[in-house]
């Protein structure tokens, strides 16, 4: 299963509650669009941390991070590839 | 002249007048009851409250009840029980520790904070607060967890969202144990319960459903806390009500409510929940406040998430219609 579709999974089980992944597109405001609020931002970190075993730092807690299907993805792409050994 | 600033002065007097007609109105003629109650915590909008109740229905027809519990400060009993003796009203002090203790309150909330910090324990104080850097970057709200140990030292963590949700249900349970007890007092006198929840706190969601926000009136609801404020000099507070910095007084470690849940000093935050509300143009507002544009655009993301995340408490429950 690829990022993008784990993780546009995650929005629409928890929070629009819909089958078609079209609901949404990839670069919609979460926020802009009412998809999630305050209380669903530290859903979608306690997801991303247990899901992919990353920490996420307290600074890293920002829109250009968590705000869209695409910014999370690219965020979690980020963090994966600064785990592995170089 | 400062235009926001000035659209938020009021006419005390009357101000006053007109709060004092409405809960006649509310308490006399619509429910008819004999009286008021008003839960006293030793905070300014608690006070206000019940000088504007002593001033529509007279001192004999309101009663103030003061409900400590083992967390809360102590100052709140005293400067409650000041306020009440300054009004000249019939007042009770209920300590509601052994009924939160009935609902395993202290046990359940010390398990889930041994969870996050195994050296907690009940020499221990702590406070939940969020980062106060909302003006400064874009970034989300999240709840930080801070404990104080006996040895005054300080730790703190990042909450995660179940530890919070948790958390608050517990905590919530005081609000919402004070509220049967406002309404135990009310209904045996056959009084009606007044709220004492502002305009800021109301448009935010800053109180608990069916716990502060369970009253049968709020008669303070269309004032910002710094209008507040102003009408408090139209009556003799205690000035220890006054001067205090305003808290939820729910977490046994000193939180204000700019930390807990607002993040902008009040006399800030309601210029720019004003101006907010009433669509003034964003430049004006710049100039006037000497922010950045970005500064009052993030400022009023935050109103827009709190607003939208709190709609359930502004409203009845849904249902069917037909």
């Amino acid at each position: 299963m690829n990022e993008q579709y784990k993780v546009k999974r995650f929005i629409i089980d928890n929070y629009i509650f819909e089958e078609e992944p079209e609901i949404i597109d990839d670069n919609d405001s979460f926020l802009e669009k009412g998809i999630i609020d305050s209380t669903g931002v530290m859903e979608l970190i306690m997801f991303v941390e247990e899901t992919y075993e990353i920490e996420v730092d307290d600074e890293e807690i920002i829109p250009e991070n968590f705000d869209s299907v695409n910014k999370l993805c690219n965020y979690i792409k980020v963090k994966l590839e600064s785990k592995i050994p170089k | 002249m400062n235009t926001v600033r000035h659209s938020l002065k009021i006419n005390c007097v009357a101000e006053s007048g007109k709060i004092c007609n409405f809960i006649r109105g509310q308490v006399l003629s619509r429910y008819k009851r004999k009286g008021a109650v008003v839960g006293l915590s030793g905070g300014i909008d608690s006070a206000v409250t019940a000088s504007l109740c002593v001033r529509a229905l007279g001192k004999e027809r309101v009663l103030g009840l003061i409900l400590p519990e083992k967390e809360s400060n102590p100052i709140s009993k005293e400067l409650g029980i000041a306020c009440a003796e300054r009004l000249g009203i019939d007042f009770e002090v209920v300590d509601i520790t052994p009924q939160l203790e009935a609902f395993d309150l202290y046990k359940n909330r010390g398990r889930i904070i041994r969870e996050i910090f195994p050296e907690f324990n009940d020499s221990c104080k702590f406070k939940v607060s969020i980062p106060q850097d909302l003006l400064d970057r874009d970034r989300y709200n999240f709840r930080i967890f801070t404990i104080k140990l006996p040895n005054g030292e300080l730790k703190e963590k990042r909450l995660s969202i179940n530890d919070w949700l948790q958390i608050s249900a517990a905590q919530n349970i005081k609000q919402r144990i004070r509220m049967i007890n406002l309404y135990y007092y009310a209904e045996k006198s056959n009084y009606l319960v007044a709220g004492t929840t502002n305009r800021t706190e109301l448009l935010l969601g800053f109180y608990v459903k069916y716990g502060d926000g369970g009253v049968d009136i709020e008669p303070i609801s269309h004032l910002y806390k710094m209008q507040v404020y102003d009408l408090a000099n139209e009556f003799e507070i205690p000035a220890g009500i006054i001067d205090r910095l305003p808290s939820p007084d729910t977490y046994s470690l000193a939180v204000s409510d700019q930390e807990f849940f607002f993040c902008i000093p009040y006399d800030v935050l309601d210029l720019l929940l004003y101006a907010w509300e009433n669509n003034i143009s964003i430049e004006q507002l710049s100039l006037d406040m000497n922010l950045s544009l970005e500064q009052i655009k993030r400022a009023f993301r935050d109103f827009e998430s709190k607003k939208n995340s709190s709609w359930h408490l502004r409203e009845l429950p849904p249902g069917i219609s037909g």
